[in-house]
């Protein structure tokens, strides 16, 4: 089972919290927004993605489950 | 070991608890102002996006929460000491609702306002999945208002407040915090110059009007006994020294 | 021809291949005489009914996005019949809200249309409404059109008065402004917040306004369901293309000698519709297919592309709403889109962090494209720009905005090398030929006739 990572880009303020704890998959623009990898997160990177998730000041980060 | 002054009403002997139970309160209570200094201090500088080569922002966020944890827990202690230390006259109530106190009413209610403030802050995290994310930045606004107030209340319900390493203790954590809210201020909404500069004068303000109140308060003979002591817990004409184990 | 599928029962027929459909020549017409010509509304016995006429005739929204209107219908009515009461919304019924704000600089088809043919806009939000139902419905117009606004009103009048009307259709004002327009934005205002867009999931036929499910759909789209319901879906395709059935409003403007909006089947070459419109004015030199968040396409080719939604995107451009604008050889194209970004810069909703940083930075850089001699550091951070803002939005602005520009880098190429090797050239400085928006002026244009 793989998931997705999205962003809400209203609610996310530019903290770069994600791309620090989730380098893998979430890299930053040239004005500190993330930029998130289109692939799948897969199983074995699914504990970074969780706490990137958890750690993002503003609940903009999004983890969806692909069934 | 009890001393009373039952025998020579001409000595000036101050009536304390030396139990264990009055000494963990009094070190439960400073360590919780400090720790909740901490977190303020942590949460300042997430807002203004702190952050260097060996101190990332997950860093910040993560001691921020940390610390905030830790603060609950030794104030959970110190309320639960207080409580268990039958010397004193607060009881459950008191916790929680402010002002109803026979002890002191006006500091411990600050201190019942700020723990009912810091529950608030807690829950809300605790449960931030579930909440909207206006509300809970809507409560975590409290925060300003939680840690003055806890501030104000060591100071005015503390008996150490008159000893110099406390007083300089609390004094340090105040500037610690009031230079990061300089900060804040220097740094954020770019667009609203007005309210930034009200914001800086209201700091300077607040510092001034504290300071004022520290001198002619705590700091000024026979504070226990206008704070609102028990009368059965005051002395006579308090002899005791500063560092002897605290006036009541 | 004969007509096929449902009569309009009290009508007049309407053959199947003739046009003008949506748009009968002569003044609007009043209730009386639009009853007599189409016949009364015919409301079926069950939504799912009209809404599987509507799926069979591959009936597309109008609006832009080209979205199947009977698969947003089934959802929404899908949704509504999923709610039970509870403690939080005892009204049970969805929301209708038909989308007359066209915000778009070029394009004046739908003012045309509710101007000419308002009751059959009207039909279209009554029909729409009993097919999901829905318990009211709004339509949204631009605030800055108040003659449009009030024939609107008196039009929603005297249907009350005649009881045609099922559902209250209550006709509001809305500030204009490029993504004011968008679906969610217009939920968000009339539910009272900002006329901003917002995030999606929970997408409108899920919560809309007041936490209803919400049927979005464009004037003319509604106009066409209006009579789908009439005269049955082998009618509407007897027009059109299998992919793109039926007929469209297209606006078309610019260097043409008689800009106008046409009603034509799709499918038909955009030099048809050139002609259409009185032919070119002056050389021309290039279209602009699909409005703001089209694209450019280049002459003679232009000619032969269709007005299909494939057609166009093959080609490199969109539908979209149905906008044409020519483009006469004395402008020049590079200047044109540069002007266009910061339009489109200045109307970001200002909410995400890409299209509020990178729109700017992207009109920025087609500044000096256009209008000085860029360097090989500017072409290639322009283009970093477009992979830098595409998608990255909460609407459609940045990737409109992106396409638009990358379309006019790829058209103009020649221009670029030349504004590269020797400097801009003085055709960037004729009059604009793109509209910006202009506000209206007291007594200005008002479509209604």
């Amino acid at each position: 089972m793989s998931h997705r990572l999205r962003v809400n880009p209203i609610t996310c303020q530019a903290h770069g919290v994600c791309a620090e704890l989730f380098p893998e998959r979430i890299t930053m623009d040239p004005w500190g927004y993330p930029l998130i990898a289109p692939q799948p997160v897969p199983d074995e990177l699914l504990g970074h993605a969780r706490r990137a998730v958890a750690a993002c000041p503003t609940l903009a980060l999004l983890l969806d489950r692909l069934d | 070991m009890i001393s009373s002054s039952a025998a020579a009403p001409a000595v000036a002997i101050v009536v304390n608890s030396s139990t264990p139970l009055w000494y963990i309160t009094r070190a439960t209570g400073l360590v919780a102002l400090v720790l909740l200094t901490a977190s303020m201090a942590l949460g300042l500088l997430a807002s203004v996006r702190y952050a260097s080569r060996g101190w990332p922002r997950f860093v910040t966020a993560g001691l921020h929460r940390n610390a905030s944890v830790l603060a609950c827990a030794f104030t959970c202690v110190h309320i639960i000491t207080t409580l268990a230390d039958s010397f004193v006259p607060i009881r459950l109530q008191d916790v929680v609702i402010p002002f109803i106190s026979a002890y002191r009413p006006v500091w411990l209610g600050l201190g019942a306002i700020a723990f009912d403030l810091m529950l608030a802050l807690t829950v809300t995290s605790l449960i931030r999945t579930r909440l909207s994310y206006r509300i809970w930045r809507l409560v975590h606004w409290a925060a300003y208002l939680c840690w003055p107030i806890a501030v104000l209340h060591g100071l005015g319900t503390g008996s150490d407040t008159p000893v110099r390493w406390v007083l300089l203790l609390t004094l340090g954590c105040v500037a610690v915090v009031a230079g990061l809210l300089g900060w804040r201020l220097a740094c954020g909404w770019p667009s609203h110059p007005a309210a930034r500069l009200m914001g800086a004068l209201a700091l300077l303000l607040a510092l001034i009007a504290g300071g004022a109140w520290l001198t002619a308060g705590p700091l000024h003979p026979g504070w226990a006994r206008r704070a609102g002591t028990p009368p059965s817990l005051l002395g006579g004409p308090s002899a005791a020294a500063p560092g002897s184990g605290g006036a009541r | 021809m004969s007509v096929t599928g449902p009569p309009a029962k009290g009508g007049q027929a309407l053959p199947p291949r003739q046009l003008p459909r949506l748009l009968q020549p002569g003044a609007p017409l009043p209730l009386a005489g639009h009853v007599s010509r189409y016949g009364p509304v015919p409301f079926r016995r069950s939504g799912a009914e009209l809404i599987a006429e509507v799926r069979r005739a591959g009936l597309a929204g109008r609006g832009g996005a080209g979205f199947p209107a009977g698969r947003k219908m089934h959802a929404v009515a899908a949704a509504t019949a999923g709610r039970k009461p509870g403690l939080l919304h005892t009204a049970r019924g969805s929301v209708v809200v038909a989308n007359g704000v066209e915000s778009e600089p070029a394009s004046s088809k739908d003012k045309m249309l509710l101007g000419r043919s308002p009751h059959l806009v009207l039909d279209g939000i009554a029909l729409a409404a009993a097919a999901v139902g829905a318990s009211r419905a709004y339509l949204c117009l631009h605030d800055g059109h108040p003659g449009l606004t009030s024939l609107l009103r008196a039009a929603v009048t005297e249907r009350e008065r005649a009881g045609v009307n099922r559902v209250p259709i209550q006709v509001t004002e809305v500030p204009g402004g490029y993504v004011a327009s968008q679906e969610t934005a217009l939920i968000s205002f009339l539910n009272g917040g900002p006329q901003r867009p917002a995030f999606v999931p929970p997408r409108p036929f899920e919560r809309g306004v007041h936490g209803r499910p919400t049927l979005v759909q464009n004037v003319e789209t509604l106009a066409h369901l209006a009579l789908i319901a009439r005269y049955g879906a082998a009618w509407f395709r007897g027009l059109g293309v299998p992919q793109s059935a039926g007929s469209a409003l297209i606006t078309v403007s610019g260097a043409v000698c008689e800009p106008s909006v046409l009603e034509i089947e799709l499918g038909t070459r955009i030099g048809d519709l050139i002609e259409r419109a009185g032919g070119p004015a002056e050389p021309p030199q290039a279209v602009l297919a699909g409005g703001y968040f089209g694209g450019w396409l280049p002459y003679p080719a232009a000619l032969n592309v269709r007005m299909t939604d494939a057609g166009l995107r093959g080609a490199g451009a969109a539908l979209g709403p149905g906008v044409l604008v020519l483009l006469p050889a004395s402008a020049c194209g590079l200047a044109e889109t540069a002007r266009t970004i910061w339009y489109l810069a200045s109307q970001s909703a200002g909410q995400c962090g890409p299209c509020l940083n990178g729109l700017p930075a992207l009109a920025t850089a087609f500044d000096e494209v256009a209008f000085a001699r860029p360097g090989r550091d500017t072409q290639g951070w322009a283009r970093q720009l477009l992979a830098l803002v595409a998608g990255r939005g909460a609407c459609h602005l940045p990737d409109g905005t992106a396409a638009l520009a990358a379309s006019a880098l790829r058209v103009f190429g020649h221009d670029l090398r030349r504004h590269a090797a020797s400097g801009p050239c003085p055709r960037a400085w004729r009059a604009p030929v793109l509209p910006e928006p202009v506000l209206p002026e007291p007594g200005g244009q008002d479509p209604t006739p």
